[in-house]
């Protein structure tokens, strides 16, 4: 059985030098975002990519979701390849990831409004205009919206509507793999877990794999059926959370769970 | 005397027809030495508080009622001119967006040295030698040459460093901390709690620590205080309050937070939102989402007090 | 709306930018006068309550001919502004959010085209041209088609210079990654998401160079290169009246040249109001972070 997705060597680096003198003299100061990755997510996983700023993991979302271009390397989405497609030949697999990102704030066009975000998508999804106003009243209850929220611009929104109007924006698209880059992270702690408990029952429900990109290793443990931890642009390790949340093999994961502040020793 | 006594505090800013209150209503104190954590989430009214302390407060937000007494001398009446000569010197803070808070066109030895001149009656030579002794306190290597640099050539953890020892510079007895820690990855947050423990051991400063983040302001504080919709909620020594929280909140806020050491696949969170400033009635601001809640909860619950802690629940037992 | 009315200094550019635009659109209506009506019995005359500014060295009734001398003032503003818009919005956006080569050239050229100073282009070039109507096909159209084309022209630059710096930061925004991720296509995402997000700046900016162009066009008309006389112009009207200054006749110039102050004071006001009304910072209303 084929897995959803599968990385093969993708390294991904940024050309710093912009000047056109040095660059047309051949000199370079490359940057090297992603290296090397390869990766495989089966169907119904949940994948915890797990890295400090810097570390390349939102590089990587971008070159899963084909918003840049890898440098080198393939990206197979259900056995085809689909790093070098463009355009039309890349259509039909845009529909089938989407992405909800970090900052719903920025994430949704301050002039649009819910109705018409959600109008879109299901548009270049191919609902006909008939039956786009259920479909999005549908949407919306399916996140646990009002369905007056159609009307409301995003500042009228609270930050944790905001994330979910995000999710209903990619689920109208009836995505197979949905990435999910630190959806919480600016959320309130007694809102996170809503949001969290939106997105498994979702995945339970519309049998979704999920890549979850979030720094906190708690969120990852409580989550993920498999963990990767990223550092300078490489994977440095894999495993189920169990096994490498409890037992690092790298140095940098052990260091980053000695980070992790823990509570008070309590006698309880 | 404590060093920092507020009493019955309320910030807000006026609208058509009333006020919106962000603050309602807080009272307490700290000792010299204190490790205060001032715990909350959006809308509990936290950072408002330590700016109404420097009495930083953006118009039209501004003080309605209450005192803040340091040393004494109550800052809500205080003239511009004894705030300046505080600023800095007497209270110092960090605010979260190290970026914003240091000016990108000044070396930071510029900057530290104007803070430093500006309070104490020293020359700009001897300036200099607090400025580099001062960041050689925040674990900055190399100070001398760090000195000539500019805020862009740091990284996020440095120049939460460099802020540090801007406010340490001229040993503050109080120092507060809002955020400091929440734009930062957590390797460099662990090591900006520990600095933060080791100059209050090391100088014998208090600590208010302002945070959302429980188990980090664990990590510093000895005591921590509960906000709610602008309004305490808890306040009780951090080992007790993990041990046995009394509050709703309290309990439901720590039972949120997802610990490695539970076993997985558990995540709790509260139903509802989080408070609205200007659309809270009169009783406790859990009302809503509280599992707990009875008829008297529609009345502000008073708080319930023993030497070691303060619970404010209609419910509570001490 | 209701913003503009809580600033006085919005209300009376409002205002004023209203009366002009009024006047010069109700031109043949408003004016008393043929404005090229001479009478040598009647000339320079002090206002008075047939002529309620006066007449000028010919006899001609100066209201008449400051009301009519409204439409070359801001057919020249707002026409050059709308082609500056139209290339400026559309060279920025494709510069703002294509990028590449195209962005490199582009820009590069606007910052050529704007080291050129306005007032001694157009003062060459219609001096080069010669003054006169414009031939295109059956039309002849006046003088002022050059004025307007040439500093439409000009204008191009400062307004791709701020849609591009709108263009190339709302580019980068999550929602435009959103909008790529479903596979909206290129020219929907530019037209659709960046710019309305990016139009502010531009809408202030743009008030503000229809100030600019009443002014090289009355300048132009000064010295006889913009409007052909007899017709009306402010420019044209401070022209003719620079013998009378010592000699009394004052309103022989107070009027044209209030004509032109008021109006550009009108869209300076208005212009800056559009600023602080139209600043993103408002549309989220009092943030108070507690």
């Amino acid at each position: 059985m084929t897995a959803l997705l599968e990385l093969e060597r993708v390294s991904k680096t940024y050309e710093l030098e912009r000047r056109l003198v040095p660059r047309l003299l051949g000199l370079r100061k490359p940057l090297a975002a992603v290296q090397d990755v390869s990766l495989r997510v089966e169907r119904g996983a949940v994948l915890g990519l797990v890295g400090e700023s810097g570390c390349g993991k939102s590089t990587l979302a971008q070159i899963i979701m084909r918003l840049e271009p890898a440098t080198s390397g393939a990206v197979r989405f259900d056995g085809t390849d689909i790093t070098a497609l463009e355009g039309r030949a890349l259509q039909p697999f845009r529909r089938r990831l989407q992405m909800v990102f970090q900052d719903s704030t920025a994430s949704l066009n301050p002039r649009k409004t819910v109705r018409r975000v959600l109008g879109e998508s299901l548009d270049l999804a191919g609902v006909a205009a008939a039956e786009r106003a259920a479909a999005i009243g549908d949407l919306l209850e399916q996140v646990g919206l009002d369905r007056s929220f159609a009307s409301r611009y995003p500042h009228q929104l609270s930050g944790g509507q905001r994330q979910r109007v995000a999710i209903a924006r990619a689920l109208a698209m009836r995505p197979e793999l949905l990435v999910a880059d630190e959806p919480v992270s600016s959320l309130d702690v007694s809102l996170q877990a809503q949001i969290l408990r939106l997105l498994i029952e979702l995945r339970r429900r519309l049998g979704l794999t999920m890549i979850f990109i979030s720094h906190d290793l708690g969120l990852v443990h409580h989550l993920c059926s498999d963990v990767a931890v990223m550092q300078a642009g490489q994977i440095v390790e894999y495993g189920v959370p169990a096994d490498v949340l409890r037992n690092p093999q790298h140095d940098y994961t052990r260091k980053l769970l000695a980070a992790v502040p823990r509570g008070p020793e309590v006698a309880a | 005397m404590a060093l920092l006594e507020i009493d019955n505090l309320h910030i807000g800013y006026p609208v058509d027809g009333g006020t919106v209150e962000l603050v309602r209503g807080l009272s307490f104190a700290m000792e010299a030495g204190d490790a205060v954590g001032l715990v909350g989430e959006s809308g509990s009214g936290k950072s408002q508080t330590a700016l109404a302390i420097l009495r930083l407060l953006r118009p039209p937000v501004r003080i309605l009622k209450g005192s803040i007494r340091f040393d004494g001398q109550d800052l809500a009446q205080a003239d511009e001119r004894t705030m300046r000569s505080l600023r800095g010197s007497m209270i110092s803070m960090v605010f979260q967006d190290a970026l914003s808070g240091l000016n990108p066109a000044f070396t930071i030895g510029t900057q530290l040295t104007d803070v430093i001149t500006a309070h104490r009656r020293v020359g700009r030579a001897e300036a200099r030698t607090i400025a580099i002794e001062a960041l050689g306190m925040v674990g900055i290597r190399e100070p001398e040459q760090r000195l000539r640099q500019y805020p862009h050539q740091f990284s996020g953890g440095m120049r939460q460093r460099v802020l540090i020892a801007m406010a340490i510079a001229c040993r503050p007895r109080l120092l507060i901390a809002d955020e400091p820690t929440t734009a930062l990855d957590v390797t460099v947050q662990a090591q900006i709690v520990a600095l933060l423990k080791e100059l209050r051991d090391r100088l014998g400063l208090a600590l208010l620590f302002i945070t959302h983040n429980l188990d980090l302001m664990s990590q510093v504080c000895d005591r921590a205080i509960v906000l709610y919709g602008g309004m305490l909620m808890e306040e009780a020594p951090v080992t007790a309050l993990f041990g046995s929280p009394r509050q709703p909140y309290t309990r439901a806020l720590l039972s949120c937070v997802p610990r490695l050491s539970d076993p997985p696949g558990k995540i709790t969170s509260i139903d509802g939102s989080p408070p609205v400033a200007g659309r809270l009635g009169p009783g406790c601001p859990f009302v809503p989402r509280c599992s707990l809640r009875i008829e008297q909860c529609d009345m502000r619950p008073p708080e319930r007090a023993n030497a070691m802690r303060r619970v404010a629940c209609w419910r509570a037992e001490t | 709306m209701k913003a503009l009315w809580r600033r006085p200094e919005a209300a009376i550019g409002l205002v004023l930018v209203l009366t002009a635009c009024l006047v010069a659109l109700l031109a043949p209506w408003i004016a008393p006068y043929d404005p090229l009506a001479v009478d040598l019995g009647r000339k320079l005359m002090p206002p008075s309550a047939q002529h309620w500014m006066g007449t000028d060295q010919t006899g001609r009734d100066i209201f008449s001919r400051i009301v009519w001398g409204a439409r070359p003032s801001l057919t020249v503003g707002i026409l050059a502004v709308t082609i500056g818009a139209l290339g400026g919005i559309a060279i920025g956006l494709t510069a703002g959010y294509v990028r590449g080569l195209w962005e490199q050239v582009s820009m590069r050229a606007m910052d050529g085209l704007a080291s050129i100073p306005m007032l001694i282009w157009a003062i060459a070039v219609v001096g080069i041209v010669g003054v006169g109507p414009v031939k295109i096909g059956p039309w002849n159209l006046p003088n002022e088609t050059k004025v307007i084309l040439l500093v439409g022209l000009l204008y191009i630059p400062p307004l791709a210079r701020v849609t591009y710096g709108g263009a190339l930061s709302e580019s980068r925004a999550d929602y435009v990654s959103a909008r790529r991720m479903q596979g909206a296509g290129r020219l929907a995402i530019m037209f659709g998401d960046v710019l309305p997000n990016c139009l502010s700046p531009v809408i202030v900016q743009a008030t503000l160079l229809v100030a600019v162009g009443i002014v090289v066009e009355a300048s132009l008309s000064f010295v006889g290169l913009g409007v052909e006389p007899p017709n009306p112009s402010w420019g044209g009207m401070l022209s003719d009246a620079r013998k009378y200054i010592f000699s009394g006749e004052w309103w022989t110039y107070v009027f044209p040249g209030l004509a032109i102050s008021l109006s550009v004071i009108g869209f300076n006001l208005l212009g800056d109001a559009l600023r602080e009304i139209l600043d993103p910072r408002r549309a989220a209303g009092i943030s108070v972070v507690a």
